[in-house]
């Protein structure tokens, strides 16, 4: 039997101690959040120009064979470019370090807990995740307001956290619930308040939420150029095979487009 | 007043216009009515883009009154050193301002601004110094090598310095990271056609035509365009030679000549018009030569 709207009075005091201050605590908590977060990160690691080329060395291969197959390049000058660079990362000419030696013992893939690099990385996205624990305060499970618009009974559950009843009309809300709406809805207050790029927004936090991810991404830093730009190698050798000059046969199309030849 | 200024200087940052008298123009109104204050942090943005374009027309007061705020409140910025160093490049020192460049890339080898504007000083500074120019591009572009302008460069001063093959060999890099833009594919055929490989020029003319995706009202790149089809597949015609240092191929003579057909029809049509009383301008220059060619 579900009871009628009226039946349940709800004391002021909750209005005054759980609503109100759950949502005023919500704001000062994510401009916090801003704040400390802006103070926190540290500013990104600058790179040497050794690093920073053998950090775009692959972008010079991959920009080639983008558009081998109809390529603005003619034959003579792909294939030179092509050879040159299968050269540059047999030799290692890209490496920050010079080309790798050979009796050097094979390398062992860099831990990350050593290098201090990636340590200050790694720690920097903990303090992060860390800085959005701060608002998860308990809440009791009050039943807080009351919506103005009648929804359906799917609604029960997300609306009703921590309160389930089965009778309750599903225009109360229970404050757990009001908890949540406000940690997804405030993103526009705060983008009011703060401006577009904040970091209280909880969005992002989402797409970021698992410690894994973070270490993760971590782990993509250091990578070993040497394998990478070896096994570029084979590539490059994929794209020669597929390679064709967009010039070729470019003066039948030119005839068909104008109607002097027919197509 | 000051706020349709701001407007108009807003539009120009965001675009990188070089519009630099009016820059300077809308950005005295700016000072005098002291809205400084009232921008916040676009007042910085604004300082250097003041900046800049008094340097670039000679009025070196405004510049210094700038860069004494911008030093002020941004003190080991990159950015601000270098503005100080193309002050120093205004005050015509070319060497001063080299010094001031080597000494600041020392203590920071990436940045970027710094190198190029060493490599400008270098480039402007005569025939003496553009070996080194040369040099300190090739190692900028080893570094940095998807920047389209710094590829540009180093094919105009190869071109400048007679080295076609070379700067056809920096286009080649533009055509790879803009293979969209159909004037940097038309530079390529013009390099072409200057370094005497007819049949390349002709395939990339005919490759401008071919990117040509507006329908019947042609894009601008593709009118210049015509004009080099003309001129290559008549040379290729009249000449039985057609040597060419990539080793393409020219088309066969029966398509040169419906090529050349085509050139000739295109072109007259651009300089016909329709209405009666206005003439392209040169039409009958254009209609004598065309005809004139035709053998």
């Amino acid at each position: 039997m579900s009871s009628s709207a009226a039946s349940l009075y709800l004391d002021p005091q909750i209005r005054d101690w759980v609503l109100f201050p759950i949502t005023l605590v919500m704001i000062l908590v994510g401009i916090l959040r801003h704040y400390v977060t802006i103070l926190l990160t540290s500013p990104p690691k600058k790179l040497s120009r050794a690093a920073i080329r053998e950090q775009r060395a692959l972008l010079r291969s991959q920009i080639l064979r983008a558009t081998s197959s109809n390529s603005p390049l003619p034959p003579s000058y792909y294939k030179s470019l092509s050879a040159s660079l299968w050269h540059a990362f047999d030799s290692g000419t890209y490496l920050k370090d010079g080309p790798p030696k050979d009796s050097d013992a094979p390398t062992t893939p860099a831990n990350p807990l050593t290098n201090p690099d990636q340590m200050e990385g790694m720690m920097d996205g903990m303090k992060k995740q860390l800085v959005m624990m701060v608002p998860q305060m308990v809440i009791m499970g009050f039943v807080a307001i009351k919506l103005p618009f009648p929804l359906t009974l799917g609604f029960k559950s997300m609306l009703q956290r921590g309160v389930e009843t089965q009778d309750m009309d599903v225009r109360w809300v229970s404050s757990l619930s009001w908890y949540f709406l406000n940690f997804f809805g405030l993103n526009g207050v705060y983008r009011l308040i703060l401006g577009n790029d904040n970091a209280a927004d909880s969005s992002k936090d989402l797409a970021n939420s698992s410690p894994f991810a973070a270490a993760t991404q971590q782990q993509a830093g250091p990578q070993d150029y040497n394998k990478l730009f070896k096994a570029e190698k084979d590539n490059l050798e994929l794209a020669e095979g597929l390679y064709s000059w967009a010039g070729k046969g470019v003066e039948l199309r030119v005839l068909q487009k104008y109607g002097k030849v027919a197509r | 007043m000051a706020a349709t200024a701001l407007e108009k200087l807003a539009t120009w940052r965001v675009r990188g216009t070089r519009a630099s008298e009016q820059v300077v123009e809308q950005g005295i109104i700016v000072l005098e009515q002291g809205a400084l204050k009232r921008m916040g942090d676009d007042a910085w943005a604004f300082l250097e883009q003041l900046a800049l374009a008094s340097l670039d027309i000679g009025r070196l007061d405004i510049a210094d009154d700038c860069l004494e705020q911008l030093t002020e409140e941004f003190p080991g910025s990159p950015r601000v050193e270098c503005l100080k160093g193309i002050r120093l490049e205004a005050d015509d020192k070319p060497g001063e301002a080299l010094n001031f460049y080597e000494a600041a890339l020392r203590e920071d080898d990436t940045n970027i601004a710094l190198w190029k504007r060493q490599i400008a000083v270098l480039r402007g500074q005569g025939p003496q110094t553009i070996p080194r120019a040369v040099e300190e591009l090739t190692r900028y572009l080893d570094t940095f090598y998807a920047d389209v302008e710094a590829w540009i460069e180093l094919a105009d001063i190869y071109s400048e310095l007679n080295l076609y093959a070379l700067s056809l060999q920096a286009l080649a890099h533009v055509l790879l990271l803009a293979s969209q833009n159909p004037f940097y594919v038309l530079r390529f055929a013009e390099t072409a056609y200057t370094a005497g490989d007819i049949p390349l020029a002709l395939k990339t003319f005919l490759r401008v035509i071919d990117m040509d995706e507006s329908g019947p009202s042609e894009g601008n790149a593709t009118k210049r365009a015509w004009w080099g089809v003309k001129l290559t597949s008549s040379r290729l015609l009249s000449s039985s030679n057609a040597s060419s240092d990539s080793q393409t191929l020219a088309p066969s003579a029966e398509h040169l000549k419906l090529l050349d057909e085509l050139a000739t029809e295109r072109l007259a049509g651009s300089y016909s018009t329709t209405s009666a009383d206005r003439q392209a301008r040169g039409r009958d220059v254009v209609l004598a030569w065309l005809i004139g060619r035709k053998r």
